[in-house]
């Protein structure tokens, strides 16, 4: 949770003005992004995703929504600490998806957030 | 009576008395046929008396004479004046000799009782007739032989011998029926030359083609010195000459034989030395024959030897032939196989014996190796097997009973496929036997067999081919090691191996998944901290913000740490199957590029030599070019740094070489810095993690290679490290 802070003080950095759901952990991902599905939720539209979470990994969040009929074009960016090639092949394969590795460097984390902006701002 | 004058100085009455005592028959015969004279024998003869007979007609007179041819030739002397002679019988037995000459000019008679004559010729003649059948008839072959060489007559005996009739034999010259035609000129020279010819040996042509060798004696029969002809008595010898041949093969073969065959008296005294038993013993025969055998060839302890052979042969009990020993002239033993065997006369008489020595002690000493090799097959823990070429089993050792169950009588005859060989396996048994007849072995073959009792057994097999003396392959000797142990324990240390390689494995994976996962958190540590600095730092002190150094600091050196951990056991996993072929020059290249900021900044000037192709992980060879620049980098001297890599072939291996002009390392540290964390220098003066040239280390062990140092503090190293110019498995 503590890059949730970080990605919200990048937004605030850019002036970003958006509604942040915070979604703690890969069931509850998935069962949000069925309910979603079912028109009984909203669709973001961006979605931030870190592979590495806690009960259900990112990469089966990421399969399930590329797998919705209505939705699948959600623009998805992977903030992950994995330097995997494997993981990146895959996401790579679900596009469209961004690919970014979580910068150890605060300054450099906290430039993500024009990032962040850009892909909202083309919604 | 020559030189007396009858008719002058003796009176007629004297003759007429004078002729009466004569013991002959005296007749005057006138030439009117009356008988002018007879005296008293002549009177007797014609049974008359003296009156009687004289003027008497001389054919009335002697009646016995009066026919026709009788009457002719008495006319005819009468008539031509020549004197005759003939015989007469007068009464039966008395035989006359007469003399009819004419006297005057009548005829005179004289005859002379030859009865006792005729009765000594007759005789004579019975001889000759028996003589000439017994020429002609005898056993002994005779021919006569003119001066010019032609047969003038054979005998019967002859002519049997040689097969001719006499047409074919007699009138012909003697040469045609010689082998040799310088024997018979030789012949004839002698004889001519008055030599006498005993026993002269010839080759003698029989009609059917043969040979016959006959001795013949000859001489000339000469008549008033001249040579009439020779008398040739000719003996067949053919048998003789065989018979002699043959003992000089027995001769031959006696002293070509490799046994020493040796004869001996009763007294023990040696009477025959072949060849051999001058070769055998060392004595020649000049000095074995006449001594005492006991003596000359008996050791002490067989000193019994001698005297129960002849007590056996005298008592007529055979010798079986036995081993024993003799001694031979220089006083080394011999062992031996003795044959005896009585020498008899004529009479059946035991006169000596003879003995046939063999020499037997290679053979014994073969046998006692061979017993010693016996005994070693015996006793080996292995089975020893032996088989012919059709696989069927021909001897058995103790350990192949106990390793397989049977027994020797069980096993010898029987095959080995049936007896031992498990089911799914006969076809191996096939593939041995063709290497076999091929003259290959097998050597340490793994595989199975059966047991009596059913069992499986493993067992590693050495099968090599048995030759016999005219290295032909007749067979195999097979050994068996029973290594079910072996194979069991081999198995259990596979699988304990890779237990253990499993369980390296999921360390390595473990501390590469740690220093991954060790990250997330330090990241939260370090970014926070500068978060708090940034947005919190005019609320806080300055002890505040030292401390908060301290964190930042701690977390980057952690972070550094935690990626050259992960680097060094990337090494492993990254490095796993058979390396590729990369080049070098082009790992160096890109570096070079990686490095480039740090390089730039202090100047460094890094140049290279020949580089190769290499068979390495590319990863593996960036790690170890990565690690010694940056370690001359790190520890360099006040001097610009200047750093040269190369490499040199050495045999299967390529020599890389890292030079620079950096602070050097202590010889006393050349070993440990390729440790773990092993750092020789604190920071911050020299920043680091220790793991460079761990990391260094570890790939050379992954490449199959070997890294070290050479180094004189103040002047620089040089690193060096070998990898193989093919890859290693």
């Amino acid at each position: 949770m503590a890059d949730v802070g970080l990605v919200r003080e990048s937004l605030d950095e850019h002036k970003v003005r958006c509604e942040l759901t915070v979604i703690p952990n890969g069931e509850l991902a998935v069962r949000f992004f069925e309910e979603a599905d079912a028109d009984r939720r909203p669709w973001p539209d961006l979605v931030i995703l870190d592979l590495n979470l806690p009960k259900k990994p990112g990469m089966e969040v990421l399969r399930r929504i590329r797998s919705s009929r209505v939705h699948r074009d959600v623009r998805v960016i992977v903030l992950t600490s994995s330097d995997n090639q494997k993981d990146r092949e895959e996401v790579a394969s679900l596009h469209p998806c961004l690919y970014l590795r979580k910068p150890s460097n605060l300054d450099e984390f906290l430039k993500l957030g024009a990032i962040f902006s850009r892909n909202l701002q083309h919604t | 009576m020559t030189g007396v004058d009858a008719r002058t100085t003796v009176p007629f009455s004297i003759a007429q008395a004078l002729l009466d005592d004569a013991p002959g028959a005296v007749v005057f015969i006138s030439p009117d046929w009356s008988v002018a004279y007879a005296n008293r024998r002549a009177a007797e003869l014609a049974d008359k008396s003296a009156r009687e007979i004289a003027g008497a007609d001389f054919w009335i007179l002697f009646s016995r004479f009066e026919d026709a041819a009788t009457k002719r030739r008495f006319s005819r002397v009468l008539k031509d004046g020549l004197e005759i002679e003939f015989d007469c019988e007068m009464s039966p037995g008395q035989w006359f000799q007469f003399r009819l000459r004419p006297i005057g000019n009548g005829l005179a008679l004289y005859g002379t009782d030859v009865s006792e004559n005729r009765i000594a010729t007759q005789s004579l003649r019975e001889r000759e007739a028996e003589l000439t059948d017994f020429l002609e008839n005898g056993n002994v072959a005779l021919h006569w032989v003119g001066p010019d060489g032609t047969i003038l007559w054979a005998n019967d005996a002859e002519l049997a011998l040689l097969g001719y009739t006499a047409e074919e034999y007699i009138g012909h010259s003697v040469k045609d029926y010689h082998v040799d035609p310088p024997i018979i000129d030789d012949i004839l020279y002698r004889l001519a030359n008055n030599e006498k010819l005993q026993s002269y040996e010839a080759r003698l042509r029989r009609k059917d083609g043969s040979i016959c060798h006959v001795a013949m004696n000859s001489s000339v029969y000469r008549k008033n010195g001249k040579f009439i002809h020779t008398r040739c008595f000719t003996r067949d010898i053919t048998a003789d000459k065989a018979y002699a041949q043959f003992q000089e093969h027995l001769v031959a073969i006696v002293n070509s034989s490799e046994d020493a065959i040796i004869s001996q008296d009763l007294n023990g005294l040696l009477t025959s030395w072949n060849t051999s038993a001058e070769r055998m013993f060392g004595f020649t025969a000049e000095e074995a024959v006449g001594q005492p055998v006991a003596t000359l060839l008996v050791p002490e302890d067989r000193q019994h030897d001698e005297p129960e052979i002849l007590s056996r042969l005298q008592k007529g009990e055979p010798v079986i032939p036995f081993e024993t020993k003799r001694r031979k002239k220089d006083g080394t033993l011999l062992e031996i196989f003795l044959t005896v065997s009585p020498v008899k006369d004529s009479q059946g008489q035991i006169v000596g014996l003879s003995k046939t020595v063999r020499d037997i002690t290679d053979r014994q000493r073969k046998e006692r190796a061979s017993q010693l090799l016996a005994a070693i097959v015996d006793n080996s823990e292995d089975a020893i097997i032996s088989k012919n070429l059709d696989g069927v089993i021909t001897s058995w050792n103790k350990s192949a009973e106990r390793l397989f169950g049977f027994t020797g009588e069980e096993a010898i005859g029987q095959s080995v496929a049936a007896l031992l060989i498990p089911d799914d396996r006969q076809d191996e048994e096939r593939e041995i036997l063709s290497r076999l007849r091929k003259g290959e072995r097998t050597d340490h073959f793994e595989t199975k067999r059966r047991r009596k009792d059913g069992a499986l057994l493993d067992i590693s097999l050495t099968v090599s081919p048995v030759k016999d003396s005219r290295n032909r392959i007749v067979g195999a000797s097979k050994i068996a090691r029973d290594i079910t142990e072996q194979v069991r324990s081999r198995a259990a240390l596979r699988k304990a191996n890779n237990a253990l390689r499993r369980s390296n494995a999921d360390l390595e994976q473990f501390a590469y998944s740690a220093s991954h996962d060790l990250q997330e958190p330090l990241r939260m540590v370090s970014t926070y901290t500068e978060m708090l600095r940034r947005k919190y730092g005019d609320k806080l002190d300055s002890r505040a913000h030292e401390y908060m150094d301290f964190v930042s600091e701690g977390g980057s050196r952690m972070e550094r740490l935690l990626h050259d951990l992960r680097s060094f056991m990337q090494v492993s996993i990254a490095g796993e199957g058979r390396p590729p072929v990369v080049d070098s020059r082009t790992v160096l290249g890109d570096t070079l590029a990686n490095l480039k900021p740090a390089i730039d900044e202090i100047r460094a000037e890094i140049t290279s030599g020949p580089l190769p192709p290499v068979a390495i992980h590319e990863f593996q060879l960036g790690q170890l070019f990565q690690n010694l620049i940056v370690n001359a980098i790190r520890y360099r001297s006040d001097a610009p740094l200047r750093v040269h890599v190369e490499a040199v072939r050495e045999g299967d291996q390529w020599k890389f070489s890292v030079r620079d002009n950096g602070i050097g390392i202590d010889p006393e540290y050349q070993e440990q810095i390729f440790g773990i964390f092993k750092r020789l220098h604190a920071a911050p003066e020299y920043p680091g993690t220790g793991m460079g040239l761990a990391i260094c280390h570890r790939v050379l062990e992954r490449a199959g290679g070997r890294i070290w140092v050479e180094s004189e503090p103040g002047r620089g190293s040089t690193f060096f490290f070998r990898l193989p110019v093919e890859a290693p498995f």
